[in-house]
C-alpha cells in the first residue's frame, strides 16, 4: 500500500492530525471519540493487525490523560501511534478488546497504574499489584518517597571502622542519608526542611477508588 | 498504612533449661554443632539482582562446595535460605511462606544493600526495605551487588555463629522468630493487611520446640485468632 492511500484512509477522521515522523513511524492525534474508528479502519483497510502497547501519559498540568495506541502492520512494516487524551478527573475510556484481543492485558495494566477505567474490557481487577491497596502509584501526584518515610524505616549502620576510615580521610564521600531523600545532595538544613515538609504531606489524598 | 514502630519484647523462654547431667553432654553437643555447620543446604531465593553473584560462588572457580555448602531444591530440605537482592511486597509474602516451611534449625542470609534498607530501591512504593523486620536474619552481607568473596565470606561467618551457638548462648536467629513472633506477624500485617496469615501455625511450632515466650503472643497474635479460617488447596487459574 503507498503511503498516499495509507493517508487517505487516516484522513476519512476529520479531527485528525498526521505526523510522519519517519517513513515507518507516523504520529496520530485524535480526539478520544474517534479513536476506536481509526483503530478499526487501520486495521480493517489497512493490515495493522498487531496492537504491541498501550501507554498512558500523566499530565497532571493539564488534567489530563493521554493513552497511546501502538499498532503494527507487518505488510507496511510500519508502526502507528495513535494519541489520544482524555479527562483526568474522569478517567474513563472504551476497551478496544473487541477490536485487539491483547488489549486486555494493557488495560488492565494502565487500570492498576493509573486508575483509567475502560469500559467493557473483560476483566478489570488487580494485575501485578495484588499487595497494593493505595492509590494508582504511577499518578504524578502519588509522592513515592513520602509514601516510603511513612510506611517503612531506615537501618542506620554507622560502625566504628567506618568512623576510623573517615577520620583518616577516606570512608564513604555522599552518606547514604544525605541522598535517600529524593537522589540529589542536599545541606542539612534543607535535608531537615524536607523531611518536616514529607512529614505534613499526605499520601494518596483525593483519591477516591 | 502508617508506619509503627514494634518492639522486641523479651528474648526469654518459658520453659526452663533442664540441667544436664551427663559429663559428656557437653562434648556430643559439640559435635552435633560441628558437624551441623558443616552440611548445610542451601535455598537460594533469587528475588533480586544480586542473584547473579551466586553461580561464580556455586561453581568451580570459587567452589562453595568445598564449605560443605550445597544448593538445594526445596525449602523442606533446606538450611540457609538466601534472599538475593531487593524483595517487593510482592515477593515478600512467598519470601515468608518458603521460610515457614523450612524445618528448625534454619538461616535466613541477605546478601545485597537492598535487603538491609532497600538499597537504590528505597524510594520505590514496591519493595519492602528491611528484610529483618519480617523475618529473623543471621547474616547480611551488604554490597551493591557483592563479590563472591564476599558471600563466602558471609557464610563462613553463618558457619562459626552455628559451631558457637551454644557456647555464647546468643540464639540462633531462627529462635528468635518463635520467641518473638508477635513483632514479625505485626510487621507483616502493616505490609499485607490484618487478613494476613500464613498456613504454618507457628504458635504451635514454637510450643513444640519449647520456645515460647512473651514475645509470642501478643495484640496482632490474637487478630490471627480472628481471621484464621480451614486452609483450602487455592484454586488454580490461568
Ligand atoms: S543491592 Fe544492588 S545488586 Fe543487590 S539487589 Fe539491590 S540493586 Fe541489585
Amino acid at each position: 500500500m503507498s503511503l498516499e492511500s495509507l493517508n487517505e484512509i487516516l484522513n476519512k477522521i476529520n479531527t485528525i492530525k498526521i505526523t510522519h515522523k519517519h517513513k515507518r513511524r507516523i504520529r496520530v492525534d485524535v480526539k478520544a471519540d474517534s479513536l476506536t474508528t481509526l483503530l478499526e479502519l487501520i486495521k480493517g483497510q489497512a493490515s495493522f493487525l498487531h496492537l504491541s502497547a498501550i501507554t498512558c501519559v500523566d499530565w497532571i498540568e493539564d488534567n489530563q490523560f493521554e493513552l497511546v495506541y501502538h499498532v503494527w502492520s507487518y505488510e507496511e512494516n510500519c508502526l502507528i501511534s495513535a494519541h489520544t487524551r482524555i479527562d483526568r478527573d474522569d478517567a474513563k475510556f472504551v476497551t478496544v478488546y473487541d477490536l485487539y484481543k491483547p488489549a486486555d492485558f494493557f488495560e488492565r495494566d494502565i487500570y492498576e497504574m493509573y486508575g483509567v477505567f475502560f469500559i467493557g474490557s473483560p476483566r478489570m481487577e488487580k494485575f501485578i499489584l495484588t499487595e497494593w491497596f493505595g492509590m494508582p502509584p504511577m499518578r504524578k501526584d502519588f509522592d513515592s518517597e513520602a509514601y516510603v518515610q511513612e510506611t517503612f524505616n531506615w537501618t542506620e549502620y554507622n560502625p566504628d571502622w567506618l568512623q576510623e576510615l573517615s577520620d583518616q580521610g577516606g570512608g564513604i564521600a555522599i552518606k547514604p542519608e544525605d541522598i535517600r531523600l529524593s537522589g540529589t545532595l542536599h545541606n542539612k538544613a534543607t535535608h531537615r526542611e524536607r523531611e518536616k515538609a514529607k512529614k505534613e504531606h499526605v499520601v494518596g489524598k483525593g483519591w477516591k477508588s | 498504612m502508617m508506619k509503627k514502630e514494634l518492639k522486641i519484647k523479651s528474648n526469654k523462654t518459658n520453659q526452663q533449661k533442664q540441667k544436664r547431667t551427663n559429663p559428656l553432654a557437653n562434648v556430643f553437643d559439640d559435635f552435633i554443632d560441628f558437624c551441623q555447620s558443616k552440611s548445610l543446604f542451601m535455598l537460594h531465593y533469587c528475588t533480586g539482582c544480586g542473584a547473579i553473584e551466586l553461580p561464580p560462588a556455586m561453581t568451580s572457580r570459587f567452589d562453595m562446595e568445598r564449605l560443605g555448602i550445597q544448593p538445594m531444591v526445596t525449602p523442606r530440605q533446606a538450611d540457609i535460605l538466601l534472599v538475593t537482592g531487593y524483595v517487593s511486597v510482592k515477593t515478600l509474602k512467598r519470601v515468608i511462606l518458603t521460610y515457614e516451611q523450612m524445618q528448625a534449625p534454619k538461616y535466613v542470609i541477605g546478601i545485597c544493600s537492598c535487603t538491609v534498607n532497600g538499597g537504590m530501591y528505597w524510594q520505590s512504593y514496591a519493595t519492602a526495605k528491611k528484610l529483618n523486620e519480617y523475618m529473623p536474619v543471621d547474616v547480611y552481607i551488604a554490597g551493591c551487588m557483592p563479590r563472591p568473596e564476599a558471600v563466602l565470606e558471609g557464610l563462613n561467618r553463618l558457619k562459626n555463629n552455628i559451631k558457637n551457638d551454644r557456647k555464647e548462648q546468643k540464639g540462633s536467629a531462627w529462635k528468635d522468630y518463635y520467641k518473638n513472633y508477635d513483632y514479625y506477624l505485626g510487621n507483616q500485617q502493616n505490609l499485607f493487611g490484618k487478613e494476613w496469615q500464613t498456613p504454618v501455625d507457628v504458635i504451635a511450632e514454637a510450643k513444640l520446640y519449647g520456645l515460647e515466650g512473651e514475645g509470642t503472643y501478643g495484640e496482632n497474635t490474637k487478630k490471627l485468632k480472628m481471621v484464621q479460617h480451614p486452609l483450602l488447596p487455592q484454586e488454580m487459574k490461568l
